[in-house]
């Protein structure tokens, strides 16, 4: 099983589009950060005295919640998660981040995982449609090995590929945004989460490794089913597009049918963002952290079933 | 003679319609059988069959007594085979390729590669890209690929598709080898029929995926006896006088036809000179596979006509 393992692994590498993929990776990270800084160059954040301006700020938001009690229940429990926040500040003497450090880059540079899992996406559409068109199916297929242990090896190097991307965002984000911007203050890297209508504090570092999976968990799902896409249907070009569209489009989508619809909570989308548990408000009410991780489970059986299922009993005839 | 491969009564049905019907025959080791038949009709599904790239409707195949679809593992270990054409990662080296195939079968070594290599006569450019190779090359790297793990079983679907002469005389002869050195079974598809005869001991025809006949290609060897044709000047009379010596003979367009050991030649000719009959000619009738074949297929044609 290892050495199926190695030989995808080879397959991934020698194929020079992979290399692209990790420097395109890289480069994007060091542009982001070069770009956050060139601008705070340009405007320097006016440091001004942060707790008047987050009671200003309170004193509009109290303002707004009186006026939209009509308004959806989530809108309203962000606001007073904003005030709550606000409040905790001022009392223990935490001011919000006014400038950039390497936690502040590490924690927006969660966004480059959508970008990274396109690779990733990409990696997995190919791994099984490509034995196909290539028509080297045929000889990996003919050697001492059951079908499906062909198959799982490839979907564990996915994964493999899909850490390393990860590793790779968070090492690079760490290095650029270290070097571009330093440590900050120790005092105010903490994190505030809300937590059943109290504000907590979190060790940074831990909830940066927590935002990393619990992001990189959505872009797992359609990693998932590019590669079922691949296995069943043998087509990369299909297994991307969908994915890809989905990866861009899916959350909106699901959200536009969560404001209308109740069942819009069975749907993959409104279930992979699991930061909404900790940090804000589930989608649709009633929805719970347990509800989300038991659908999420029930998908990813889905896709592997029918990747599974069919890859191991079709014939053959490319 | 061990058999090596044997398929039992194998059936192959694609959405209700028959593609290989009730298929049956054994390959002995050290023979190459050959597997002949017009396009489509069904070569390529049984080869697929017999190293499970497919599944079969009914009936078995067992490759040295592991079944292909109970015992997939034991069974395929056994086996080197190119379907169709010698697809290869053509991203990576000829070595890098057979790389790939040696990491998960066990026991291929790094001298076994490169004997293999040496033995397929492509030392010198194993470590250039697949996608520079000729056609030819990619046939011989896929063989080097398909014998790494010193198979019993070699299956080569249409092994000389697309090579020039002197590529086609090399497989042919290095397929020869392998049989008769290292005791391997070789199993070849084609629809060449020349090409067949000089590559095969055994030859199975199939079309619309029946088996119409097996045939020894050496026919001569096995029996000694000779087909022979005799233009004579008075038939009627020379069958007569054979039938007094015990010799058969029968009326054919250009004269009588006799089924003759060597031996004998000289006494029917005495026989027949001593008579007084005129003799014009006498000549081995060799009948080629083609006459065969083509004897067989229009057989059957007219049968089911």
């Amino acid at each position: 099983m290892l050495k199926l393992i190695q030989n995808e692994w080879v397959k991934i590498w020698k194929q020079k589009s992979t290399l692209l993929m990790m420097v395109l990776v890289i480069l994007m990270v060091f542009a982001a950060g070069g770009l956050m800084k060139y601008f705070d160059s340009k405007e320097p954040p006016a440091k001004s005295d942060w707790k008047q301006e987050l009671q200003a700020e309170n004193k509009n938001l109290k303002q707004n919640l009186e006026q939209m009690d009509m308004a959806a229940p989530s809108a309203i429990e962000y606001q007073k998660k904003q005030i709550a926040i606000n409040e905790y500040r001022i009392k223990h003497d935490l001011a919000p981040d006014q400038e950039r450090t390497v936690w502040t880059f590490l924690r927006d540079s969660t966004d480059f995982i959508s970008f990274a899992g396109l690779f990733v996406i990409i990696v997995a559409a190919g791994i099984v449609a490509h034995e196909f068109s290539w028509g080297t199916i045929k000889i990996l297929l003919i050697k001492p090995y059951k079908r499906w242990k062909v198959l799982l090896s490839k979907y564990l190097s996915v994964n493999l590929f899909f850490l390393l991307m990860l590793a790779v965002v968070f090492v690079t984000a760490g290095i650029t945004g270290f070097v571009l911007f330093g440590s900050g203050e120790a005092a105010n890297n903490v994190h505030l989460a809300y937590v059943d209508g109290k504000v907590v504090e979190q060790n940074l570092f831990f909830y940066l490794v927590k935002t990393y999976a619990l992001n990189s968990l959505s872009v797992y799902m359609l990693v998932t089913m590019a590669f079922m896409i691949s296995a069943v249907f043998r087509n990369s070009g299909l297994a991307i597009g969908l994915s890809v569209f989905l990866l861009l489009m899916g959350g909106t989508i699901t959200n536009l049918l969560a404001a209308k619809f109740d069942w819009a909570k069975y749907s993959l989308f409104a279930n992979t963002n699991l930061m909404q548990y900790f940090d804000g408000i589930p989608l649709v009410e009633g929805m719970t952290m347990t509800f989300s991780i038991t659908m999420l489970l029930i998908y990813f059986a889905i896709f592997h079933l029918l990747a599974f299922g069919i890859f191991t009993k079709r014939d053959i005839s490319v | 003679m061990d058999s090596v491969v044997e398929l039992k009564q194998v059936t192959k049905k694609i959405r209700g319609k028959t593609i290989i019907d009730d298929l049956s025959f054994t390959v002995q080791e050290g023979e190459v059988f050959g597997f002949l038949g017009p396009n489509g009709a069904g070569k390529t599904t049984t080869i697929r069959m017999m190293v499970g790239l497919i599944n079969i409707t009914s009936g078995e195949i067992t490759i040295c007594g592991n079944s292909i679809t109970k015992d997939f593992e034991k069974a395929i270990k056994q086996v080197g085979a190119i379907v169709e054409n010698p697809e290869l990662y053509k991203f990576l080296t000829g070595y890098q390729n057979l790389q790939q195939a040696a990491r998960i079968i066990k026991g291929v070594t790094k001298e076994r590669i490169d004997e293999a290599v040496a033995l397929v006569g492509l030392s010198d450019r194993i470590h250039d890209k697949v996608k520079t190779y000729s056609l030819g090359m990619r046939q011989r790297l896929g063989i080097a690929q398909s014998l790494l793990h010193n198979p019993k079983v070699l299956i080569l679907d249409e092994p000389t598709n697309g090579l020039d002469p002197a590529g086609i005389r090399e497989i042919r002869d290095y397929l020869r080898k392998l049989a008769q050195e290292k005791k391997l079974a070789v199993i070849v598809s084609s629809h060449l029929l020349a090409e067949m005869e000089m590559m095969c001991d055994r030859i199975a025809i199939i079309q619309k995926g029946k088996l119409i006949n097996v045939q020894s290609v050496r026919n001569e060897v096995e029996t000694d006896k000779k087909t022979y044709l005799c233009d004579v000047n008075n038939r009627k009379q020379a069958i007569a006088l054979l039938a007094k010596h015990h010799i058969q003979a029968t009326e054919h367009t250009e004269g009588i036809q006799l089924l003759l050991e060597t031996t004998q030649v000289p006494d029917v000719l005495k026989i027949l000179l001593q008579n007084d009959l005129l003799v014009f000619e006498m000549k081995v009738i060799k009948k080629s596979l083609e006459d065969r074949f083509l004897e067989i297929t229009q057989e059957e044609a007219i049968m089911h006509a």
